[in-house]
């Protein structure tokens, strides 16, 4: 096996002016170093599935070639028999930069006369307003209007297990093996058979065990497209693993900023809201990212319930690490609107959780068209917020808060809740295929395209497989992650892999056991439609002492006069509602220390509805896990850029992520209230955590401090960051 | 993140290592590697020969002398934080550890190891200069002692010469009637102090402070030995202590705190004062409880 590793660009921003590879070539071990010249002439075809060919492609050279784009940009890749030496040989690969000015800052952006890429105008990568006209008279009316403006630091998906893969190239059959660690085998295969010109039936993707994916492994990235490309220059599989500084350089950045204004009448209902929003689009982003900023907007009047609303977004190109998707990526409409909603409780005196009664959605309002045309369904919002006010006695906390000021401790409280679109029917994640077989033994098999980056769906599939076929979980294995055995799907994106595997099976399941049945009555010389199948066994409910085994039935199906039949069946489930609606609220209390900024999560509640649980562990470690990185993103992780573009964190000494030590326990009430419309009635649960608890973090923080008349603009929440509020007081 | 090459000794005593740190080109000590690997696997240092020093007996042992307690330079922070009689002896140290980074780090990290990286953030270099302790240190040319208000000139930069390693730390022992703490601001549990105080006090029959050392970290390019608010509070009682003019003396002197995307170097003044003020109250209520 050879092994790879990437020479990447020092700076944000410079033209190349030679590269010469020489020297590294020259390094015993080395088998070769390829550079844009080399390889970016060889792609045949490269788009994303996620959002199909017709959307405007943005640049996406696999190394870089005449410009580097962002710190950490890859213009080379050395290729020798150890990682070791590949690193040496990185070295010795002389770039001749000429540095140009970067484009960093998001609102600079837009006015800068440097241009990340030619021809794209004002740094504009996407855009997309709604008319606003017809809220005027709205907010002319308003007893009260608040604007607020809200920054969201870069902070990235850090899965444990970074990106990488090994490709080997079989020049024999013209076929392609890869081991990816992707959250889409099947897309990657798709996608790399278009990007080679290499037929799909030629090219095997597996993706075993990956760890964490957060939305940063849903499409390949160009390093991945260089491997891929670089396979047929090989004759040896070749291996590329990211190390750590390489994945928070290069990897990912989502950087957003909003401006949010609201007008409310003189009993504190939302009449109007707006949000014009600015997206980070880096360098390179993949895919298209007008997708993610579009739901920002459109998702943005969340759970309330006012009918006037408008947005405006715009992506900007910047000399910064792409953006790609990561858990919850519209998650800004939450953080927006919530912080928006606490600084209006303030701003005309009324309790936070009162604001919100008047506001939000129950489930006796749904369906409800929002302001932007979204129809909400089957969903609890002003449910789940009355849960966990009680889970967290709202009420003894203010008092608590009361007294602590008494004494000087600043104890805050913050509320955040969302609605989010689980489940898509987009064409590419609107159906998914299951192949579930009882092999001789009886034992069964489930095969799904999988794509679990630690995201529990071989535990879910086993168990609705066990359910559907109504055999012990014991019995059941399942096989995902190879697209040279398991039946199409999309992998695990947008919290769609809870409701599609569950269709998938359901819909298998049931040919399935009228397969049983058939096999079973044939056996037992009586009529398909008399056989019960359930608790592992066939039989005739009249007489259950003739019962068969799963293991008898299959013997039957595999060596019986009936033997063509086997005892398997495939099938696909198609989602037809636009999307499953989950909901939550947070709840989350600190303490602040406003002589140091430190602050203390007390405790933390989520209430939340994603409908009938398959595994309330499953749910539970889903949830935590998000609540986590949004409580990363409140208080410590900062992907940070100085002004010509050079990143600050680049190991894990510097980006902040929190430890078992800076998180509490976190509080699960399930109000399983509302099934969804799919199969079993279950919901995504995979990112909401992320989305909902920012914003709750920040409220909190902004609530501990609101007798200094603090308004807080910008995360994360460090101790420098709020010394500064606090010593400014209301300046904010 | 891989090393460059390097040739990688494991000499079995004081004399070998001391030989092959003054014979061999480009050579390093490696104790717990927890600063010096990952330096080496982001390339951002080069050695030619690395010189292992775990395999060296004589530097595993700590023990308790007459007055001091004398570490060797492979024994582990958690060696010591573990050792009860040790936490006794010179429980400022004992206080400073849990702050190095996380146990399974303690496990390989050395107390000698964080001392002579000498980074100024560190917790144990500032417990060195607060209790005014040793440092031993030896080459082919002999044997020597460096006290600690000598040994940290810089960022990362000791009075260590060419060729010489450190053999080990003493530590003073604390008196019976002392107490001591170390605070400090850090982003999450285990990180480098933003600005933190390392405070060991003594006191009196009658509960006045009769001699105390106290140190800040993160503030500057090394340990700072903050004798002014040493002289603030000898004399004084927990009761008629004035603790604002304590935090202003334990930043009075610095001009030349850190600026950096943790905190501005005011912020870092005003963290330090605060520490510092706290440090200073919980020895003291300790030493008098």
């Amino acid at each position: 096996m050879l092994h790879a590793c990437f020479v990447r660009s020092p700076l944000a921003r410079a033209r190349i002016a030679s590269v010469d590879v020489e020297k590294a070539c020259a390094v015993a071990g080395v088998r070769g170093v390829l550079t844009g010249a080399d390889i970016n002439g060889e792609v045949v075809d490269l788009w994303y599935s996620q959002v199909g060919p017709d959307v405007p492609r943005t640049p996406l050279p696999p190394l870089a070639e005449g410009e580097v784009r962002f710190a950490g940009d890859p213009v080379a890749l050395v290729v020798a028999d150890d990682r070791y030496v590949a690193e040496d040989a990185a070295e010795l690969v002389a770039v001749d930069y000429e540095p140009l000015d970067a484009v960093v800052d998001l609102h600079a952006a837009l006015d800068s006369d440097s241009l990340v890429h030619e021809g794209w105008a004002g740094n504009v990568c996407a855009e997309l307003a709604t008319p606003t006209d017809h809220l005027a008279e709205a907010f002319a009316n308003a007893a009260h209007v608040v604007e607020t403006e809200i920054h969201q630091q870069a902070y990235v998906a850090c899965p444990l297990e970074t990106r990488g893969l090994v490709v080997e190239w079989s020049p024999a059959d013209g076929s392609l093996s890869v081991w990816a660690s992707s959250q889409s085998p099947h897309d990657f295969r798709q996608f790399a058979s278009r990007l080679l010109g290499v037929a799909e039936h030629k090219i095997r993707v597996i993706c075993q065990d990956t760890g964490g994916g957060f939305g940063q492994k849903i499409n390949a990235h160009r390093e991945d497209i260089v491997l891929l490309l670089a396979a047929r220059h090989f004759p040896a599989p070749l291996k590329y693993i990211e190390d750590r500084r390489e994945n928070l350089m290069a990897s990912s950045s989502r950087r957003e900023s909003g401006r949010v204004r609201m007008a409310l009448n003189a009993e504190g209902v939302v009449q109007a809201a707006t949000i014009d929003h600015l997206s980070n689009a880096g360098a390179y982003p993949i895919p298209y990212p007008l997708i993610s900023s579009a739901a920002v907007g459109a998702i943005f009047p969340g759970p309330l319930k006012y009918q006037l609303g408008a947005f405006s977004t715009k992506c900007v190109f910047t000399n910064t690490p792409g953006l790609t998707a990561y858990r919850g990526p519209w998650e800004f409409e939450t953080l927006a609107r919530e912080v928006s909603l606490d600084a209006a409780a303030r701003q005309i005196g009324v309790d936070p959780a009162e604001l919100r009664r008047r506001n939000m959605l129950s489930r006796h309002d749904l369906p409800h068209t929002n302001a932007l045309g979204m129809t909400l369904t089957d969903m609890t919002p002003l449910e789940t917020l009355e849960l966990a006010l009680e889970a967290v006695e709202y009420e003894v906390f203010r008092q608590e808060q009361d007294e602590a000021r008494a004494q000087g401790r600043y104890l805050g409280i913050g509320i955040s809740s969302y609605v989010e679109p689980t489940t898509t029917n987009m064409p590419h994640h609107g159906s998914e295929g299951a192949t579930i077989r009882v092999e001789p033994s009886g034992t069964v098999n489930v095969y799904l395209a999988g794509g679990s980056a630690g995201n529990s769906l071989e535990t879910t599939a086993i168990q609705l497989t066990a359910d559907a076929l109504d055999v012990d979980v014991g019995v059941v294995n399942t096989v995902q992650g190879d697209t040279a055995l398991t039946p199409f799907g999309s992998g695990t994106a947008g919290s769609r892999s809870g409701s599609m595997v569950a269709g998938a099976i359901r819909e298998t399941a049931a040919i399935l056991r009228n397969r049983i049945a058939e096999v079973a009555a044939d056996a037992l010389g009586v009529r398909a439609e008399v056989i019960e199948v359930a608790g592992g066994s066939a039989f005739v409910e009249a007489n259950p002492i003739n019962a068969l085994t799963l293991a008898e039935v299959a013997h039957h199906a595999y060596f019986g006069k009936d033997a063509a039949g086997g005892l398997e069946a495939s099938a696909r489930y198609h989602t037809q509602a636009p999307n499953l609606w989950a909901n939550a609220s947070h709840i989350c209390t600190v303490e602040v220390d406003i002589e140091t900024g430190l602050v203390r999560i007390l405790r933390y509640v989520v209430a939340e509805d994603c409908g009938p649980m398959i595994n309330p562990n499953v749910v539970e470690g889903q949830i935590a896990g998000g609540v986590v990185q949004g409580i990363g993103g409140a208080l410590l992780e900062h992907f940070e850029w100085d002004v010509d573009g050079n990143p600050l964190a680049t190991t894990f000494v510097d980006y902040l992520l929190p430890s078992t030590t800076d998180v509490p326990i976190i509080e699960y009430l399930h109000m399983e209230g509302s099934p969804g419309p799919g199969p079993g009635g279950f919901k995504g649960v995979g990112e909401g955590g992320a989305i909902g608890a920012p914003a709750a973090v920040a409220n909190a923080v902004a609530d501990a401090l609101s007798p200094f008349g603090v308004e807080l603009r910008e995360l994360p929440l460090s101790p420098a960051t709020l010394l500064r509020h606090l010593a400014d007081g209301g300046a904010g | 993140m891989k090393a460059a090459p390097f040739d990688y000794h494991r000499p079995e005593t004081i004399d070998d290592a001391a030989d092959m740190l003054g014979a061999l080109p480009d050579a390093r000590v490696l104790a717990g590697g927890q600063s010096l690997v990952p330096m080496l696997n982001l390339r951002l240092a080069y050695f030619d020969n690395l010189i292992d020093i775990r395999g060296i007996r004589e530097l595993s042992m700590a023990s308790t002398l007459s007055d001091t307690v004398r570490i060797g330079a492979s024994v582990t922070q958690a060696e010591v934080e573990l050792n009860s009689d040790l936490a006794r002896s010179v429980p400022l140290v004992a206080r400073a550890l849990p702050f190095v980074g996380h146990f399974p780090l303690r496990n390989r990290g050395t107390v000698c190891g964080s001392i002579a990286h000498a980074d100024p953030a560190a917790e144990l270099p500032a417990v060195l200069v607060a209790l005014g302790g040793t440092v031993e240190v030896t080459s082919t040319s002999g044997r020597r002692e460096i006290p600690a208000g000598e040994f940290f000139l810089g960022t990362w930069w000791t009075a260590l010469k060419e060729g010489e390693l450190v053999e080990a730390v003493r530590f003073p022992i604390a008196g019976d009637r002392s107490g001591c703490a170390v605070r400090e601001v850090a982003r999450r549990h285990g990180d480098f102090a933003i600005a933190g105080s390392a405070v060991h006090v003594e006191v009196d029959d009658a509960g006045c402070v009769a001699h105390s050392g106290i140190a800040m970290f993160g503030v500057a390019s090394t340990p700072v030995h903050a004798r002014e608010v040493e002289e603030l509070i000898r004399g004084a009682r927990l009761g008629d202590l004035d603790i604002e003019a304590v935090g202003a003396a334990a930043v009075a002197g610095l001009d030349d705190i850190p600026d950096d995307s943790n905190a501005s170097s005011l912020e870092r003044r005003t963290l330090a004062a605060v520490v510092a003020r706290r440090a200073v109250v919980d020895a003291l209520s300790e030493a008098t409880r």
